[in-house]
């Protein structure tokens, strides 16, 4: 039986552990009542190994750790002076709660969560899948790769991983499965992409080591971006790979598959020409039909064209700008010194890498070079989506709209800037003249679905990483946007149903979404945080034993190099990410590993991001791979578990040769902050 | 017996979810406090005080209501394939063993460290002007009551569970991933899903 041989597998674990912990643990001088130092440091391994094995029982861990922490922390003290013992140990405990309670990194927390809930429940992920496998029918193994963009995307603004590959498999799935792709294949797809969102900042993952570690939130989350990118880039790579290389696998959609059905008034219209562009400009001319549609339509044709002209003229308003007068009072406030630093490196590259480097010259809202730099990969690697470039620019131009143009005594543009223009002229020029009317109504599909959530998070993430706003902050405008986007969402669906007055059916059903979503978001954050309260005695308790001086001790007697030392510390983190989630393993492990950062001279952010990264492979690696069982559970039932589990292997492998990459070369998560905080 | 634990289960609810619409005016303070400070140019000096209190209220008086639901974290390796009359045995003794002891002590320690804090008069130390402080502290020692009531019906849920054989039932509640709904959501029929699986079929037969 198969059950019976998991539960012989986890009580021999158990019994492992505790028979080594009995065989090392110096009996007699417990015996004798006499503890010293070292052995309270015993005493503390112990209390390591206990929890381990508690949590592996299966009892909430929060509650575990607290009860443990207070026993052990009392032991401790009473070994000092046991008549203070008591009154000292419930000290700390209460200064420990208090301290979670009022820590300033945690309150990012509840409100990330509640921005998840509320764009999940916006309802859109439906459009975002349907435009984005649209839009992306010409690469292959469409499908697959739209879904994998599809999930980075709404991840990264929800990170509820159940949520998003619940949601994919009963989206994505069907559609995968009626196009002929290969089951595993779509199940790798659809588990790998729904935990993106735990290393994609905004995320959780990264406030709660945040918090542990004392690394910084805003640095993290920069160094986390493009590790995160790459990882989608890397899967999406592998999609495209196994689609050209075994065309079986995933074959290409089916001609009646891609094609959009036009509204009436462009399937007029096409009759005249085959540019929408064009055709839509001869209809203003013609009485015949509705100006106002026409006049609408070709607005929003010719919206990527408006986008890049005005960030052009916004970038020329930059670069001729005298850089003394750039007006930083509003991000020396708060971003303190770095806003002022931020300045020089990035204009000294950017005159070796125009396109990428347009941002760091750019003057008043600081957004602007957050903005540019991800905008420019889309356009770049998505070639056969020719909406992309155009799509890019909208995204900025909305947030950068705000922009004032710069005061007197303007410097002559330089060259890099006329390259640039010259390059935006000629996206410009294309996009135009490939705007044909299918193109249209795809690009009117990711305007309603894409580019919201996409400016969304590029806003959330842009004022934190540019310092313009706490995470905090970012994470509360965030949940508002949110909140909006829920009910324009609402708002539009009540509309198309036309079922009573739009207005109050909006109003009712944003009534019912805040409050599911505050109830979900209540007990989610006390989930995390009790786990902290939990975490923060335990801890407490740990030091006081001294069990880090004999880990320290021990680690270091061995000799290791950084090297060797990484190595060990990241297949740790990835055996412990079998029986225990994430949560457990940063507050209990991660004060564990952190004092021994230093010895080695790893850099606790760059450790972080390894973490980060190492732990998504914990939602991918069976039997406890919670994303396969979401996925299980929507799928036809003919579907097997066993199926689902081969389809993430390569995923999972991909996510250990991101490991690698990131380790080796450093500078791909460290790059960013460094050019930003130093 | 069980309509009393029924009736402490909504009682915890209640509570939780009261103050879990503190999430809706943190987002509404936070936001308005951004565009007051940029915008208007007007700070507040107690808007950091404030949100901290939204959130450590939020949180912890949420976590009875969580209990409640069974929502805290907890190792799923070995729990998922017990009998239930030996996750009831197993949870019984860790209650006692730690969480009686653990929320007893935090409670019992919040409550002289509220009560000195109203005994100074204690105000927030952040600003010049601070806002008082004591009623926030008040939260750790109400939370902890709320919390260990309500582990005391867990242990006697644990104690029928261990006589009956199964678990006693619990008052739904939204979850985080309800599958019903999400597929009402992007309008997805149990039918539709079934069709599927002649795709599944075909593939397995030509393997």
């Amino acid at each position: 039986m198969k059950v019976k041989k998991e539960l012989w597998f986890g009580f021999s674990l158990m019994a492992i552990i505790l028979a080594t912990v009995v065989i090392f643990m110096p009996w007699s001088n417990f015996v004798d009542g006499h503890l010293s130092r070292a052995d309270l440091g015993y005493l503390g391994l112990l209390m390591l190994a206990l929890i381990v094995v508690a949590i592996m029982l299966g009892f909430p861990t929060a509650f575990t750790l607290m009860g443990m922490g207070v026993f052990f922390g009392w032991l401790s003290y009473r070994s000092v002076n046991p008549d203070l013992a008591v009154q000292q140990i419930l000290d700390l405990m209460v200064q420990r709660a208090y301290s979670v309670m009022s820590n300033d990194v945690l309150i990012a927390i509840p409100l990330f969560v509640f921005m998840g809930y509320l764009v999940e429940r916006a309802n859109l992920i439906e459009k975002l899948f349907k435009s984005l496998h649209l839009s992306l029918a010409r690469v292959p193994g469409a499908l697959a790769v739209a879904t994998i963009v599809t999930c980075a995307i709404f991840a990264t603004a929800t990170g509820i991983v159940g949520a998003v590959v619940t949601l994919m498999g009963l989206l994505a799935l069907p559609a995968m499965l009626r196009a002929g792709y290969n089951i595993k294949l779509a199940a790798g797809a659809i588990t790998a992409g729904g935990c993106l969102g735990i290393l994609i900042p905004p995320s959780v993952l990264l406030i709660v080591y945040g918090a542990t570690a004392g690394v910084s939130v805003v640095k993290l989350y920069a160094g986390a971006f493009f590790p995160g990118i790459m990882l989608a880039g890397l899967y999406v790579g592998y999609v495209i790979i196994v689609a050209k290389w075994k065309p079986h696998l995933a074959p290409p959609l089916a001609a009646s598959e891609r094609i959009v059905p036009l509204p009436p008034l462009s399937q007029t219209l096409s009759s005249r020409s085959p540019n929408a562009l064009a055709g839509l400009f001869g209809g203003l001319s013609v009485p015949s039909l509705p100006k106002r549609q026409v006049a609408t339509q070709l607005f929003v044709s010719l919206l990527p064209a408006i986008s890049i002209i005005a960030l052009l003229l916004l970038m020329y308003a930059g670069a001729t700008a005298p850089i003394a007068a750039v007006d930083t009072t509003g991000l020396v406030q708060s971003g303190g010194s770095l806003a002022a630093d931020s300045d020089k490196p990035a204009e000294a590259s950017g005159l070796q890498e125009p396109p990428k480097e347009e941002g760091g010259l750019q003057e008043p809202p600081k957004e602007g070079a957050d903005l540019k730099e991800p905008p420019v990969e889309p356009g770049q690697s998505a070639s056969a989506a020719t909406v992309s470039p155009p799509a890019a620019a909208a995204s900025v131009q909305a947030v950068t709209a705000p922009a004032v143009p710069a005061p007197a005594e303007r410097v002559p543009a330089p060259t890099w800037y006329w390259i640039v223009f010259g390059l935006g002229m000629a996206g410009l020029l294309l996009v135009n003249w490939l705007m044909s009317w299918q193109r249209l109504e795809i690009f009117k599909m990711l305007l309603a679905s894409f580019f919201p959530l996409a400016v969304m998070i590029i806003a959330v993430l842009g004022s934190i990483v540019f310092g313009l706003a706490t995470p905090t902050e970012a994470a509360a405008v965030g949940a508002f946007g949110g909140l909006l986007l829920a009910g324009a969402y609402r708002y539009i669906a009540a509309k198309q149903a036309k079922s009573g007055n739009a207005v109050v059916k909006t109003m009712v059903d944003l009534g019912g979404i805040i409050k599911e979503s505050s109830f979900l978001t209540a007990k989610t954050s006390a989930m995390v945080c009790w786990l902290f309260v939990g975490s923060s005695i335990f801890s407490a308790a740990f030091a006081l034993l001294g069990g880090q001086e004999i880990i320290e001790r021990w680690v270091l007697s061995l000799g290791l190099t950084t090297l060797q030392f990484m190595l060990l510390s990241q297949f740790i983190i990835f055996i412990l990410g079998w029986p225990l989630e994430w949560t457990e393993i940063i507050v209990i492990f991660m004060p564990i590993f952190i004092p021994l950062l230093p010895k080695f001279g790893v850099d606790p952010l760059f450790f972080g991001l390894l973490v980060a990264l190492n732990l998504q492979t914990a939602f991918l690696s069976p039997p406890v791979a919670m994303a396969a069982f979401y996925l299980k559970g929507v799928s036809p039932k003919h579907v097997t578990l066993n199926q689902i589990f081969a389809g993430m292997m390569p995923f999972m492998g991909i996510q250990v040769l991101a490991l690698l990459l990131l380790y080796i070369w450093p500078q791909i998560g460290m790059w960013l902050p460094n050019l930003l905080y130093k | 017996m069980q309509k009393l634990l029924l009736t402490i289960d909504k009682i915890s609810t209640f509570v939780g979810q009261a103050f879990s619409w503190l999430i809706v005016s943190l987002t509404l303070m936070i936001s308005w406090e951004v565009f007051s400070r940029y915008v208007l140019d007007h700070p507040h000096s107690w808007a950091f005080d404030v949100m901290i209190m939204m959130y450590g209220t939020l949180f912890m008086m949420a976590g009875a209501y969580t209990l409640s639901k069974a929502g805290h974290v907890r190792g799923d390796v070995l729990y998922g394939f017990f009998e239930p009359r030996t996750q009831a045995i197993i949870d019984l003794i860790l209650y006692v063993l730690f969480f009686m002891p653990g929320v007893f002590a935090l409670t019992y320690a919040g409550y002289y460290y509220a009560a000195e804090s109203w005994a100074i008069n204690e105000h927030s130390t952040i600003t010049a002007e601070g806002p008082p402080i004591y009623p926030f502290k008040t939260m750790l020692p109400l939370a902890g009551a709320f919390l260990l009531v309500q582990g005391i019906v867990e242990i006697i849920r644990c104690a029928i569970c261990i006589k009956q054989g199964s678990w006693p039932t619990r008052i739904e509640d939204v979850e985080e991933v309800d599958v019903d709904k999400l597929k009402e959501m992007v309008h997805v029929k149990d039918d539709d899903i079934a069709k599927l699986d002649q795709f599944v079929v075909q593939q397995g037969s030509t393997k």
